[in-house]
């Protein structure tokens, strides 16, 4: 871990010219200063969008509807706002768009993939830029160990303060009125191979940080940092140490646990009433030769309840044990109660989605929620482990005709490793108890390369590397979470890159080829779409300003899939690079 | 084209020759790294030319390559037949046959285009600077890497840290 120790004389007027300025404002909370309270109850703000999942259980649901089934095909561009961002860094040729903006009354606050923050003043029906904060992240640095693209998924609230994450591994606080740098810390250290991602996740006044790098050698945590003394607070390493719970799982004699991935890329959520977070945690490095890793590797690919004060691991649940795929789970935990349950649910890159009893970590019901998975046969409809699992062996090999090996250098899989559902996050509707997927409907074929000795520092360190011979498309699926069960999938010719926005009754997502569109929530028939031209990777919001609802979406290609798996979808290598913001209306 | 218009395009490349020859002489080493950079070289086989595999691609070591001056301007020219590698020199497989080969004729081992062309002049200086600075090289070290980004780059905090280490092992 390496801190700025100095944050400059310049710096630290700044933060005394501030602290006068909000005791001279008065002892009272301004009316618009984000609080816990605020936070837990966002649902009640309906007209904003005030958390990164739109709430701490992220089910990413709306219940805004002045916007329908009925009236969308009248839906149209009401104003656009060129963001910037999009010049590349390291191994990357441009940056793009995956953020999730935060909205609070008529204001927006976006990133772009290399961090600056845009401030958005929407009154009027048009929109005006009122800031931009600019991190002048490291590119050289931070570009070259970013596996999979300039991407910045955007902010988190806090009192007066806009807190963001950059790619080259600092936490920002930004005066919410100025757009001035109150103060930063260094939390992730791109000489080992780490950068951020994902969106800070803000409880209580902490920020809740999580790392990218498992394809770089590096051990995984979570962090988290005090916003009123910029102290951390905790650490959790999701690579267990010498001794601790868990380090019996890496039973090799090379200290693989050191390198062992189990990065925390994607924003997790909270349960205020047992006040544990929920995070997912990334594939083992290296990612596909698991005969350097003997043993599960906990907790990469595993879902982890964390208690908040403490950083605590409080249960796990993994999925796929000892990974030659590079299955991940980072993706978000949607906290649901259905049927007298207390359910996480969790779509994965391994195909399934599984619910979980979030109290416990006991496994409630699982089901595959793309097209084809051959990875495994099957899932144990008990335990939800896949059914080759060996607990005696300590090199997995499922379905082993498929799967990837030092005497299977070979090897195509579906999912492909991109999974079949990657970061971009899932929505639930509460009415319907319906819960939507955006969908890589894929296969990729994976070339081992045994692992030779120790990672290097900032060199990648996967055991292998992906090719793509096979069409790789997508779907929203949507799964009743009463039952379990599959209840629709609404197909598209390119996967679903972007994430899902529900409303009561629509849901909304865009596409790497340009559209985004409206499907109705119970019969996922397209309602409305609208081509931006730009390659969709970003979810849509929904949100009023005046009292009048809008929608948006960012738009510009981000992430790895240009570089890594456009073979996949040939069309796509036509669409240029853009950085704009998309806001629509009736 | 008409006599008077010919002699002005000849005296004007005159010109221009002289013009090249008369200014200081350039740095070759450096308008081959600038190409490097803007060819996006780095983007496969990094600043340091080792390339590997990894996430995707698996780019060859230049530093650990066996090709000769001559078959680094084809490379760069035509790309490889069947690789990511890609072609940067405009009407490649099209008005200029690469590896005795038109676009029609390979299909589907037809190498991608590059994100940029380059000029012949380009593509010499880019094959010398791989020739100077990476062909033959052992591990990238911290001279090389501030070479390559100047001073001060975080970039190269690993290899100095790496060289101190060095040298306090070794008193």
């Amino acid at each position: 871990m390496v801190r700025i120790s100095s944050i400059g004389r310049r710096a630290r007027l700044l933060c005394s010219v501030l602290a006068i300025t909000t005791t001279l404002g008065g002892a009272a909370a301004r009316a618009d200063e984000v609080t816990q309270d605020r936070l837990q109850n966002a649902d009640k703000e309906a007209g904003n969008w005030l958390l990164h999942h739109k709430d701490f259980s992220a089910q990413r649901f709306s219940s805004l509807n002045q916007i329908s089934s009925d009236n969308v095909s009248g839906l149209k561009v009401a104003w656009t706002l060129q963001l910037g961002g999009i010049e590349g860094g390291g191994i990357w040729s441009h940056g793009g768009l995956e953020g999730t903006p935060i909205v609070e009354d008529g204001f927006m606050y976006a990133t772009d993939g290399w961090g600056s923050v845009y401030k958005i003043d929407m009154h009027g029906g048009k929109g005006r830029l009122v800031w931009k904060m600019d991190p002048k992240t490291d590119h050289d640095w931070a570009g070259a160990v970013a596996c999979c693209g300039v991407d910045n998924r955007g902010v988190a609230l806090w009192g007066n303060l806009v807190v963001s994450h950059t790619l080259d591994g600092r936490l920002i606080a930004t005066n919410k009125d100025t757009g001035q740098v109150a103060w930063q810390v260094q939390v992730a250290n791109p000489d080992h191979g780490e950068v951020v991602t994902g969106a800070p996740l803000v409880v209580k006044g902490v920020a809740i940080t999580g790392v990218a790098g498992a394809e770089y050698g590096i051990r995984g945590w979570i962090a988290a940092t005090d916003l009123a003394t910029k102290k951390e607070l905790w650490r959790t390493y999701t690579i267990p140490g010498k001794g601790e719970p868990g380090s019996d799982t890496w039973k090799d004699d090379h200290n693989a646990a050191a390198s062992g991935g189990g990065s925390t890329w994607v924003t997790g959520s909270y349960d205020p009433a047992t006040d544990t977070i929920y995070w997912g945690v990334g594939n083992p490095g290296p990612d596909w030769d698991n005969a350097y890793r003997p043993g599960d590797n906990l907790y990469t690919d595993s879902t982890i309840a964390l208690d908040f004060k403490t950083g605590k691991i409080q249960w796990h649940y993994q999925h796929t044990p000892n990974d030659p795929y590079d299955y991940d789970s980072v993706a978000e935990n949607v906290l649901v109660d259905v049927g007298g349950k207390k359910l996480a649910l969790e779509a994965d890159r391994n195909g399934f989605a599984y619910a979980v009893d979030r109290t416990s970590g006991e496994f409630v019901w699982g089901l595959p929620f793309v097209k084809k998975v051959t990875w495994t046969k099957g899932m144990n409809p008990k335990t939800g482990e896949p059914l080759e699992y060996d607990r005696s062996q300590g090199v997995q090999r499922y379905n082993a005709a498929v799967t990837p090996a030092r005497d299977h250098k070979i090897a195509d899989i579906c999912p492909g490793n991109m999974g079949g559902k990657n970061w971009p996050p899932t929505a639930f509707n509460p009415s319907l108890n319906y819960w939507y997927i955006p969908v890589i409907e894929s296969c990729n074929r994976i070339t081992v390369d045994e692992t030779k000795g120790p990672a290097k520092a900032r060199e990648f360190f996967t055991g292998g590397g992906p090719s793509q011979p096979f069409r790789i498309t997508g779907s929203v699926t949507a799964i009743d979470v009463t039952t379990g069960k599959m209840v629709g999938k609404f197909e598209t010719p390119f996967p679903l890159l972007g994430g899902m926005l529900a409303t009561p009754d629509l849901v909304f997502s865009g596409l790497p080829s340009g559209e985004v569109f409206a499907l109705d929530a119970k019969t996922l028939q397209k309602k409305w779409e609208f081509n931006t031209g730009g390659g969709v990777s970003a979810p849509p919001i929904t949100f009023t300003v005046d009292g009048k609802q809008y929608v948006a979406v960012l738009v510009g290609m981000g992430g790895a899939w240009d570089k890594w798996f456009i073979d996949a979808t040939p069309e796509l290598k036509k669409m240029a690079p853009s950085s704009t913001l998309y806001v629509f209306a009736l | 084209m008409p006599l008077a218009a010919l002699a002005a395009a000849l005296l004007l490349g005159t010109a221009v020759t002289t013009l090249a020859l008369a200014g200081t002489p350039r740095d070759p080493d450096a308008e081959g790294k600038a190409v490097y950079k803007r060819a996006n070289c780095i983007g496969c086989h990094k600043w340091h030319g080792n390339g590997g595999g990894g996430y995707g691609g698996d780019a060859l070591s230049l530093r650990r390559t066996q090709l000769d001056r001559e078959q680094i301007i084809q490379t760069v020219s035509c790309g490889r037949l069947g690789t990511g590698m890609p072609y940067h020199l405009r009407g490649a497989y099209d008005t200029i046959k690469c590896y005795n080969q038109t676009r029609s004729d390979l299909k589907d081992l037809m190498p991608p285009e590059g994100s940029t062309f380059l000029r012949p002049s380009e593509i010499e200086a880019v094959a010398d600077y791989v020739l100077h600075h990476i062909k033959g090289k052992g591990e990238p070290n911290y001279a090389d890497c501030t070479a390559f980004f100047g001073d001060g780059s975080r970039v190269c905090n690993i290899y100095r840290e790496r060289a101190e280490s060095a040298a306090a092992a070794g008193k």
